[in-house]
């Protein structure tokens, strides 16, 4: 009896604990998971960026891509290769295919504003990256420019100070892009409170590293005693950094750019002092968190409005280490 | 007939073989290459994107289409008149932050900002005109340092001005109009595009202005050497460009509102290969609007194509570079190949098979046995004419002939000693007659028919017939107006001996032995002309019948005579009078009691008769051999051919030592007489005739008793 | 007689030289260190690559070529070089692979010239956009490429110093040399003069017109590739983007402003040499003047159009002698 009593007990055990062994092999379903998965098949994301083959947009086009396949949506990418008439084209003719979010790079402030305007009044959810349009989309993501030229200009600050000739010469991508008017109104921000500081030249090197080495040697010819140079963007300011090495002078460079593994090299090398960075990789995840936003929400385009400045991390030779940066090259080979 | 022969002949009767050669020789199979590109790009694109060929997508595609348009029509007239303009790139982008600047930072209004931008593509143009026009600078290095200038001017305004206008927003409806704005569906760039277009067409091919660039093009010496005002025609095609350039600027900058220095950077490429593509050529001489819209449609299909396939970085850079390679390959090898090829091919012989030939050696039972009746011609105006082909005398007796020389010229009676020109009407006269009112009606090679009347003013009568609907080459102007007759009522019945060749090819139509003569009725009442029959093989002789009722024509190398009936039960319909002669007949002529005068201007030979039997054999020939090697019909020996009404053959008369008249192509019958004339001669026959009319005369025959 | 003497005296390289010379005097004296001679190293290396891209040219337009390749092949071929070490390729062979590239470039431009019979303007501009779109789609993926750690031991050809003197002037010196060796000495060289002055003559007289028209595409872009290479191992990168820019037009100027006319047959080496020499000049002389990068590209521009309009008052074409077509 009582080894009856024990057995059924035992029985009973085992059989509960089976049962919920078995429980916890079901799990409990997710109810929004089928929804959630169902939300973005199917669904298509394309992309126009200013140029394709640079750090920065092959960094947000690798991210996208991962999440998209994931997803099961299209991820199609549109390059106008520098050229604002083909990148205008790309989206008009977007506008009539009707993707579900269109992700824009923008050269200006102006060219697309009115392209992007007529995207939303489509239907299509605008995602701006890093360089902003005039005119406001559901979703801007990239980095705070003004945040950026202030610690550029903060970071010459630190090496031209009094004792210098406090000549600093300030080399910008292209005055009219989203990114310029920031960094230039946050340089404005700190030299203002510095007079002593003397901009002696600000000019525009268009993104292209032979153009800046022109430039900056020209600057250097003029002011031999230059002491600084604030550049807009790691890639063309490498020019700016062969200028400087052919002058042999010891010119103080500061960036900002992507982070890739370029300028933690040239940082680790002492070509820039240091790089204000934004970082591609962590960007193409807040895009790709905005992507899965506008299309889950199900808020009709253009109702969002929100904006995700990407946190500034400063490459400096004290802050580097290996994996800081990461590297354009792998996601290409 | 064996079955080969039978297919032989119905494979050149049915299989056109003329009509390659024909289109090769058109002006516009120029733009075989460019439509062929055009067709493959659009078929292409259409199967690899969907919905290419959507309204939604090709009006925002032909927004471009119109800026890119315009642009390289300027390129085009540029090009036309011999020069190139790589500055329209700068031009471009000095129009779009120009307009820009004097819209958002001025805040001039809208038409004020156009107008001024327009101005300023103006001034730039015309740096280019007046250092390439009338400096004489070279096009290409002049213009690759305006562009150099401009764009350097464009980036130091930028430096300037770009932040000002990215900040500032104009808000202005017309701007926005020409950005975006439509006109019944169609773009404004498109519509802009449609009226500069076909402003330029027609300034280029209907106003002096075009014709002066097109001549400057063609040849800048010879334009200089005519009195063209070659610099400011030159200096003009710049000012185009620039103000086409930058209407195209404000067009982009209405649309954009960007100014970036990537503007217009590289354009001058695309440009030039646009209108390349379109056909037009470099160094003037070969270009149209056509061309150059043809080229621009292409180039913006290919390149929105191309963004749109979403291809990896380069390819569409790629592809564009092989599609201007290929294209400027196949076009520099279509230019050099499609003379030398429409000279091999044009020439298409058909299949001819002749009647036996009947004998005519010296004393065979045939009519046409060969005597010697021309030996003892008289000789007139030896060694002062210069092939009369045909001869006609007036009632007075005044002898008439055409000679080489462009002239008619007048032997005057009894003697036919004293020689003057009669008229000069520039070109070689053939066939004769005289009209009612007594002047004298010509056929002459290249012009068509003329009238010279008795104060010797010579006049146009046609040269111009109906076109035939199918007709590659133009037909409805006249080659080669050989012989006439005039009937009771005025109307002129003359034939065209081929509208394939002209007069001094004649031997390449007898290699041919296709029928592309024809016989053509001009009616003085309506001055109108048309065309009454068609195919004949060499169509020459024509002679209105003595009842008036019918017309006879020769067929030179169908070796026949036929009748075309004018009235009676068979109005309309062709008849045979003699279809196997021995040899070539020419001009045919009324005789005296009711008969009938023929020239055989050659004798037929075996070798050649077979030889109009195997067309594959003769276009080998043409193909493969010298042009003065080939096999030419025998037009050494001839004779005249006496018949009646019914073709019967009465006499014929020959010179069989070849001495003074070998070769025959016209005979006049005169009060007894019979004047001989010959296309190769150097003088005029006559032959006293025993048993004819020795008061019949021509004019007396047609017209009756002089008025 | 006497039209060829004074043609002679005021041809267009005259014309360039006293300009340039004029430019020297004027700087030298009122422009403070201009004349040092760390000065003048700077001067002449900062258009030392576009002088031996000018050589490349030269050779080209002396045998009535054009060459609008040329830049497209030197930043595409330095391009590939650069992206092969990066993957891990010798440097040694990494070169010898650039190199290759280059040449068959140069190689199928001659061959669609020579036999292809496509002009020569539209050929290369053809082959330009081939060639870069075809080494980004297929070679190189990225826009800029930057010289990896592996390649370091090349960083001398654009970066190192010999007595004192910048690797770039000595190698520009050396290729000039050896153009002017080429043009003058050897028979090839002379028989590219007789293709430029008179292409129907030098064929009919037994030149190999077409293994000739090969040869200087070849030779051009062999020489494009060393410039390249002076780039790359110079500003530690190569930007593929830079054949998009204007660089094509200011390597045309640079020999036309020498004195090399485009219709072939006339010049040597010693034109390219004054055309950059002038080039450099202004450049360094508005650079000391203190005048703004944007302002100093107009005031180039409008020089370089005032000496193309004085030669053209000092040697006035004709409507009469004029040939068709040459524009």
């Amino acid at each position: 009896m009582r080894m009856g009593r024990i057995a059924a007990t035992l029985g009973l055990a085992l059989s509960l604990t089976g049962a919920a062994a078995y429980a916890t092999a079901a799990g409990i379903d997710d109810p929004r998971r089928a929804d959630y998965f169902k939300d973005f098949a199917g669904k298509t994301i394309a992309f126009v960026p200013v140029t394709m083959g640079i750090d920065l947009t092959e960094g947000w086009a690798a991210v996208m891509k991962q999440q998209a396949d994931r997803l099961h949506m299209k991820l199609e990418i549109r390059d106008p290769h520098f050229s604002a008439d083909a990148g205008a084209q790309a989206i008009t003719s977007l506008i009539s295919e009707k993707p579900d979010v269109l992700v824009v790079h923008n050269p200006d402030v102006n060219s697309y504003a009115r392209l992007l305007k007529r995207a939303e009044a489509a239907g299509i959810h605008v995602i701006q990256i890093n360089m902003r349009s005039n005119y406001n989309s559901d979703v801007y993501v990239g980095a705070d420019w003004i945040g950026i030229g202030e610690a550029e200009a903060n970071a010459v600050l630190e090496k031209c100070g009094p004792g210098t000739s406090q000549k600093v010469a300030i080399l910008q991508g292209q005055p009219t892009s989203g990114s310029d008017s920031g960094m230039m109104k946050g340089a404005d921000n700190v030299f203002s409170k510095h007079p002593e500081i003397k901009v002696v030249a600000n000019l525009a090197g268009e993104w292209d590293a032979t153009k800046a080495q022109s430039i900056i040697s020209t600057v250097i010819q003029q002011n031999p005693d230059l002491c600084g140079v604030v550049g807009f963007w790691d890639v063309m300011d490498l020019g700016a950094a062969a200028a400087i090495k052919q002058s042999g002078k010891p010119i103080v460079l500061v960036t900002s750019g992507g982070g890739e593994q370029m300028a933690c090299d040239n940082v680790a090398k002492g070509v820039f002092y240091k790089e204000i960075a934004y970082q591609v990789m962590n960007q193409g995840r807040d895009i790709n968190d905005m992507i899965a936003t506008v299309l889950e929400t199900g808020l009709p385009a253009g109702k969002l409005k929100a904006v995700i400045y990407s946190p500034q991390l400063v490459i400096s030779k004290e802050s580097l280490h290996p994996g800081l940066c990461w590297s354009a090259a792998a996601l290409k080979k | 007939m064996t079955i080969g022969e039978w297919a032989t002949g119905l494979r050149y009767r049915y299989v056109p073989d003329h009509v390659v050669g024909e289109v090769l020789g058109r002006k516009w199979v120029d733009n075989v290459v460019p439509i062929t590109l055009l067709a493959a790009v659009v078929i292409y694109l259409t199967a690899t994107i969907p919905n290419f060929i959507s309204l939604g997508n090709l009006s925002d595609i032909s927004r471009q289409i119109g800026e890119f348009g315009l642009i390289v029509i300027g390129m085009t007239v540029v090009m036309i008149a011999g020069g190139i303009d790589l500055s329209v790139g700068s031009n471009f982008a000095l129009a779009n932050v120009t307009a820009l600047a004097l819209l958002n930072v001025a805040r001039w209004p809208v038409a004020a900002s156009v107008v001024a931008t327009l101005g300023v593509g103006a001034l730039a143009g015309l740096v280019n005109g007046l250092l390439i026009g009338f400096l004489k600078l070279r096009a290409f290095l002049t213009t690759l340092v305006i562009l150099t200038l401009v764009r350097a001017i464009v980036e130091f305004l930028l430096q300037i001005y770009s932040v000002r206008i990215a900040s500032s927003d104009v808000e202005a409806p017309a701007w926005d109009f020409l950005g975006a704005g439509s006109v019944l569906g169609a773009p404004v760039s498109v519509i802009a595009l449609a009226a500069v277009a076909l402003a330029a067409q027609v300034a280029l091919t209907r106003l002096r202005i075009g014709w002066r660039i097109m001549a400057v093009g063609g040849s800048r010496r010879a334009a200089y050497n005519a009195g063209i005002p070659v610099p400011a025609t030159v200096c003009l095609t710049y000012v185009v460009s620039g103000v086409l350039t930058s209407l195209a600027g404000v067009l982009y900058a209405a649309r954009l509102s960007g100014a970036g220095p990537d503007t217009g950077l590289g354009l001058e490429l695309n440009v030039v290969t646009a209108a390349l593509l379109g056909g037009n050529s470099v160094g003037g001489g070969r270009g149209s609007v056509g061309k150059a819209l043809m080229g621009a449609v292409i180039v913006s299909l290919l390149t929105n194509g191309l963004v749109r396939l979403g291809l990896e970085s380069g390819a569409s850079s790629m592809v564009v570079g092989l599609v201007l390679l290929f294209a400027i390959g196949i076009d520099v090898r279509w230019s050099k190949w499609r003379h030398r090829l429409r000279a091999k091919v044009y020439v298409s012989p058909a299949y001819l098979k002749l009647p036996p030939a009947p004998k005519f050696i010296a004393g065979a039972s045939s009519p046409y046995a060969i005597n010697d009746r021309l030996r003892d011609v008289e000789i007139i105006g030896m060694k002062e004419v210069d092939g009369p082909e045909d001869v006609i005398l007036d009632e007075d007796g005044h002898l008439y002939c055409g000679v080489r020389h462009g002239e008619i010229v007048r032997f005057l009676a009894p003697d036919h000693v004293r020689r003057e020109v009669y008229a000069h009407v520039g070109g070689r006269p053939l066939g004769m007659a005289f009209d009612r009112a007594g002047a004298l009606v010509v056929c002459i090679a290249g012009m068509g028919l003329y009238r010279v009347d008795r104060d010797r003013k010579a006049q146009k009568l046609t040269a111009e017939t109906n076109r035939s609907p199918l007709s590659i080459i133009d037909d409805s102007r006249m080659r080669l107006a050989d012989d006439l007759d005039i009937a009771p009522d005025g109307k002129i019945y003359f034939s065209e001996a081929t509208v394939r060749y002209g007069f001094e090819e004649w031997v390449v139509d007898a290699l041919e032995g296709r029928g592309n003569g024809r016989i053509i009725c001009y009616d003085p009442a309506t001055s109108s002309t048309r065309t009454v029959l068609r195919n004949l093989l060499f169509a020459n002789g024509v002679c209105v019948a003595h009842d008036n009722k019918s017309v006879l024509f020769a067929e030179t190398w169908g070796c026949r005579v036929s009748r075309y009936w004018l009235e009676g039960p068979k109005a309309g319909r062709v008849e045979p009078v003699i279809s196997d002669l021995p040899g070539y007949p020419d001009n045919i002529n009324r005789g005296s009691g009711g008969a009938y005068w023929v020239a055989l201007a050659g004798t037929r030979t075996p070798s050649y008769d077979l030889a109009m039997t195997m067309p594959g054999f003769r276009r080998r020939m043409a193909r493969r051999v010298a042009a003065d090697e080939w096999l030419f019909p025998n037009v050494n020996i001839g004779c005249v051919v006496h018949f009646d009404e019914s073709g019967e053959i009465l006499e014929t008369l020959w010179d069989a030592e070849g001495e003074n008249h070998p070769a025959i192509t016209s005979m006049r019958e005169h009060r007894g007489y019979l004047y001989l004339g010959g296309v190769t001669n150097n003088r005029i026959g006559r032959l006293k005739l025993a048993d004819a009319d020795p008061n019949w005369t021509g004019p007396r025959s047609y017209w009756g008793a002089t008025p | 007689m006497f039209g060829r003497i004074k043609s002679a005296l005021v041809s267009q390289e005259r014309i360039v030289l006293v300009t340039a010379v004029i430019l020297f005097c004027v700087f030298s004296l009122f422009l403070k260190g201009f004349l040092s001679a760390a000065n003048l190293l700077t001067l002449v290396r900062s258009v030392s690559v576009l002088g031996v891209l000018g050589v490349a040219m030269a050779i080209v337009v002396i045998g009535r070529g054009v060459d609008l390749a040329i830049v497209a092949t030197y930043a595409m071929s330095a391009a590939w070089t650069l992206r092969l070490a990066t993957q891990g390729v010798a440097i040694g062979p990494a070169l010898l692979l650039g190199l290759a590239l280059a040449v068959a470039v140069g190689l199928i431009n001659g061959l669609l010239i020579a036999f292809a019979e496509i002009p020569a303007l539209f050929a290369t501009l053809g082959m330009a956009a081939f060639v870069y779109g075809f080494v980004r789609f297929a070679l190189v993926p990225l826009v800029v490429v930057y010289m990896p750690a592996n390649a370091a031991s090349i960083s001398w050809i654009g970066g190192g110093f010999v007595a004192g003197v910048p690797t770039p002037i000595l190698l520009f010196a050396l290729v000039a040399f050896l153009g002017h060796a080429f043009l003058a000495f050897t028979k090839a060289g002379r028989f590219i003069y007789a293709m430029g002055d008179n292409f129907a003559a030098a064929r009919n007289s037994g030149a190999p017109v077409r293994g000739l028209i090969v040869l200087q595409y070849a030779l051009s872009a062999a020489i494009a590739y060393v410039a390249g290479i002076i780039t790359a191992t110079a500003v530690s990168s190569v930007n593929t983007n830079v054949v998009n820019s204007s660089l094509i037009y200011d390597v045309i100027l640079v020999v036309v402003l020498g004195g090399i006319g485009l219709s072939g047959g006339r010049g040597g080496i010693r034109n390219v040499l004054v055309g950059t020499l002038l080039i450099g000049i202004l450049l360094n002389g508005m650079t000391i003047m203190n005048i703004q990068y944007t302002l100093q590209n107009v005031i180039r521009s409008l020089i370089l159009l005032s000496a193309i309009v004085l030669d053209s008052l000092v040697n006035p074409r004709d409507e009469q002698t004029e040939q068709q077509g040459d524009i």
